[in-house]
């Protein structure tokens, strides 16, 4: 023991003064660190109005439509009011924003749209309310099957489906016409139409493309292949839990894809398109067919956003030669929370919306496909969108993708899987089949494991 | 209590909150980050539990030919483009070192790209590489549409045009230290020289050479953390395309974490990026810091 050490404990004060600065920004460091949370605190509790309901979507097309829904809702439940909260109009992007959300279980959020491919991880996750008690069993009839399929997880609905999407063939009505060509109904006739009419326009002098669609490294991707892979006869997972994507079948599709349809009529740049760069060519007359989904048919035959208003068709998308025609099932639902602290306000919300009427809004005003069959019966419908009800069987059909609460793996494994097969065509289609396989396989046992 | 201890005393004393910003802050997130990644979490699938698993994440890293993909790829982006802006970033300053008319301007204006926001200069070049409207077809091919690439859907070119854009961005920034080195070089040593009859390039040789070591080690040091975590330029222009070609550790734990929800194997990518850093940062300090830090203790 140091006895001459032994100092009056005064004498460290001044010295500690030192520290002022030092313990100060400390001090400011917790205090705005506890601001914060106390911040976010309060903007949770913010219960005092229960009818509020924060509803998490993308930023929409058309906004006015929006907002005749928002006032109508207002003016039929006095009390209620909802506030839209705009996330990124990704799906992906709004995906990752949504879950971490409702993984922290944030208050915040009462409502929510929902892509097609997410109600078995919402599901699964706990983070989506059961909805049964929104649908009748007449409801329930009328919706179409494909959409409530969606839906459901585990016998229980947990998603309203406010619209559906499939992909469908855009033609250039005046191109076709002047060839004495029909619409093609296989993909061996699209090819040659394709590059028919391609070579003529080259010979004017005029750059054209053959066919135009989503082929970037990306959700849609997905889509657009598997319209390939399902026409042929082929699968991702199938009941017994088996991987089709090396089955002959899908890797026949995987070859026409790559070594019939890119690089040879649609252009190499297509890898790197989204739905809006692959319009743009298409709505800039520089392209012959779109594979695109409904909501570009507006687009198309708006004289202000397209130099080919009023010269395109539509039309189911082809055949692969010995197959069929399949469209992959899209389209956005509401969910409502599991952490919603004012989950019957939510509810009311979500009523509303799966209503026939909004839905016959949305239909006429923004050109969003109804999911509910006695629509497409509607006068108003049958005068203002004749599409829609033409269309209505490929709308019936569409094919869902895989259903599993870990799909966004799954889908991370096909977009590898189809991407490199894509843009290396001379790469083994059959070795990179086996290895997505492997990992298709792995989530499928995982699932499994958990007990989904 | 002598003089030495209690100066001691003092020094604890008034470290004590910087030491604990520091953990709260840097070692804990670290450290939380290796908890989880030694536990299996899935989001989707709430039924697994949140079990211990060992090293089990690490091992399905390294059978997952994606991840070893990713991991390639950041390695060969990491070369390429931090030895690319060292040696531009070196020219840079040499250049820049000189006194001309306008001196300060036009280093101002180097630091344009490096002051604009990443997902911006992204956004920027994935235009620029566009295959239909992109200047780069447009400054190869002119006018001869049927020419034009789609450069970010060729494996190889894409990763090329990332290294492109990175290189663009932030070698002014390595150049900026890099003059800060070389301003911090005495003159009265290139005079010195050049009385003895030294050319240019022994007095680079000799003087240059030498005295910059420690601001070419920390520009190299710099750019290496960066590039290891680069995110937006991948996340902007490829999405990890074509085929995985362009997916970086990063982003592919960002997709393991943020939208598959495998929250265990995501850390455990992080902590990959960790320790990749933390063993080249090792390295430089090895082979290149010997003398330059901390004078003849190193």
């Amino acid at each position: 023991m140091n006895l001459t050490g032994c100092r009056p404990p005064s004498s460290i004060w001044p010295r500690l003064a030192g520290l002022g600065p030092a313990v100060a920004l400390l001090a400011l460091t917790l205090a705005l660190v506890g601001w914060g949370v106390v911040g976010a605190g309060a903007m949770a509790a913010d219960d005092g109005d229960p009818g509020l309901v924060r509803f998490v979507g993308f930023k929409p097309n058309q906004p006015e439509v929006w907002e005749e829904i928002y006032r109508l809702f207002a003016r039929e439940h006095p009390g209620l009011r909802v506030e839209p909260v705009v996330g990124p109009h990704s799906s992906t992007a709004l995906h990752d924003l949504l879950t971490q959300k409702l993984k922290n279980r944030s208050p915040e959020v009462d409502a929510f749209l929902m892509d097609v491919i997410w109600p078995p991880e919402f599901a699964s996750a706990g983070w989506a309310r059961p909805l049964d008690d929104l649908f009748t069993a007449d409801d329930r009839r009328d919706l179409l099957p494909g959409p409530l399929l969606a839906n459901t997880w585990r016998g229980r609905l947990y998603g309203a489906p406010l619209y559906l999407d499939a992909g469908l063939l855009y033609y250039r009505r005046d191109l076709l016409a002047r060839h004495g060509l029909a619409p093609p109904s296989t993909w061996d006739e699209l090819v040659a139409q394709a590059q028919t009419i391609a070579a003529a326009e080259a010979a004017q002098g005029r750059l054209m493309a053959g066919y135009s669609g989503q082929f970037k490294q990306y959700e849609g991707l997905v889509c657009d292949v598997l319209e390939f892979v399902y026409g042929a006869g082929g699968w991702v997972l199938d009941e017994s839990g088996r991987c089709g994507l090396g089955q002959p079948a899908s890797l026949a599709a995987l070859e026409f894809l790559r070594r019939r349809l890119i690089g040879p009529v649609a252009p190499r740049g297509v890898l790197t398109y989204q739905e809006p760069e692959s319009l743009a060519l298409f709505v800039q007359g520089q392209a012959v067919f779109l594979r695109s989904w409904p909501y570009a048919w507006s687009i198309i035959n708006d004289p202000d956003r397209s130099r080919v208003a009023g010269r395109a068709g539509l039309c189911p998308l082809p055949a692969l030669a010995g197959g069929r025609s399949v469209a992959v099932l899209g389209g956005w639902q509401v969910g409502v929370s599991a952490f919603s602290r004012r989950p019957r306000a939510a509810l009311a919300w979500v009523r509303f919306l799966a209503s026939p009427r909004v839905q016959k809004i949305l239909a006429l005003r923004a050109g969003w496909a109804p999911v509910r069959r006695s629509l497409y019966a509607d006068p108003d419908l049958a005068r203002q969108r004749p599409y829609l009800g033409q269309m209505l069987p490929v709308f019936a059909s569409a094919r869902p993708r895989p259903q599993s609460p870990l799909y966004p793996a799954l889908s991370h494994v096909m977009q590898r899987f189809f991407h490199r097969a894509l843009a290396e065509p001379d790469s083994d289609l059959a070795a990179l089949a086996t290895r997505a396989c492997r990992q298709v396989q792995a989530h499928a046992a995982l699932a499994q494991e958990a007990g989904q | 209590m002598s003089l030495a201890a209690r100066d001691q005393r003092l020094a604890w004393g008034m470290l004590t909150p910087s030491l604990a910003v520091v953990a709260a802050f840097a070692f804990y997130p670290i450290l939380s980050s290796v908890w989880l990644s030694l536990h299996r979490v899935v989001l989707g699938l709430p039924g697994l539990g949140r079990g211990w698993v060992g090293l089990d994440n690490y091992r399905l890293l390294l059978g997952d030919p994606a991840f070893g993909e990713a991991l390639r790829n950041t390695l060969v982006f990491v070369a390429l483009s931090t030895s690319l802006e060292v040696l531009l970033g070196l020219v840079m300053a040499l250049l820049l070192n000189r006194a001309f008319r306008g001196r300060g301007l036009v280093r101002a204006a180097l630091l344009v790209p490096w002051a604009l926001p990443t997902v911006v200069a992204s956004q920027m070049w994935r235009f620029l590489f566009n295959d239909r409207y992109g200047l780069v077809n447009y400054l190869l091919y002119g006018g001869a549409l049927g020419h034009y690439q789609a450069w970010l859907a060729e494996p190889g070119w894409a990763l090329a045009a990332l290294v492109l854009a990175d290189v663009w961005k932030t070698s002014a920034f390595a150049a900026l230290l890099i003059l800060a080195g070389l301003q911090a070089i005495p003159d009265q040593l290139y005079e010195a020289a050049r009385v003895d009859g030294a050319g240019p390039w022994r007095r680079f040789t000799l003087i240059t050479w030498p005295l910059l070591r420690p601001a070419l080690l920390l520009a190299l040091l710099f750019r290496t953390m960066d590039a290891l975590r680069v995110f937006d330029l991948v996340f902007v222009m490829t999405q990890g395309g074509p085929g995985g070609t362009t997916d970086v550790l990063m982003f592919h734990g960002y997709q393991k974490m943020f939208a598959e929800g495998f929250l265990g194997q995501g850390a455990a990518v992080s902590v990959v990026v960790f320790l990749c850093a933390l063993g080249l940062g090792l390295v430089y300090l090895r082979v290149l810091g010997r003398g330059a830090l901390g004078e003849g203790r190193a």
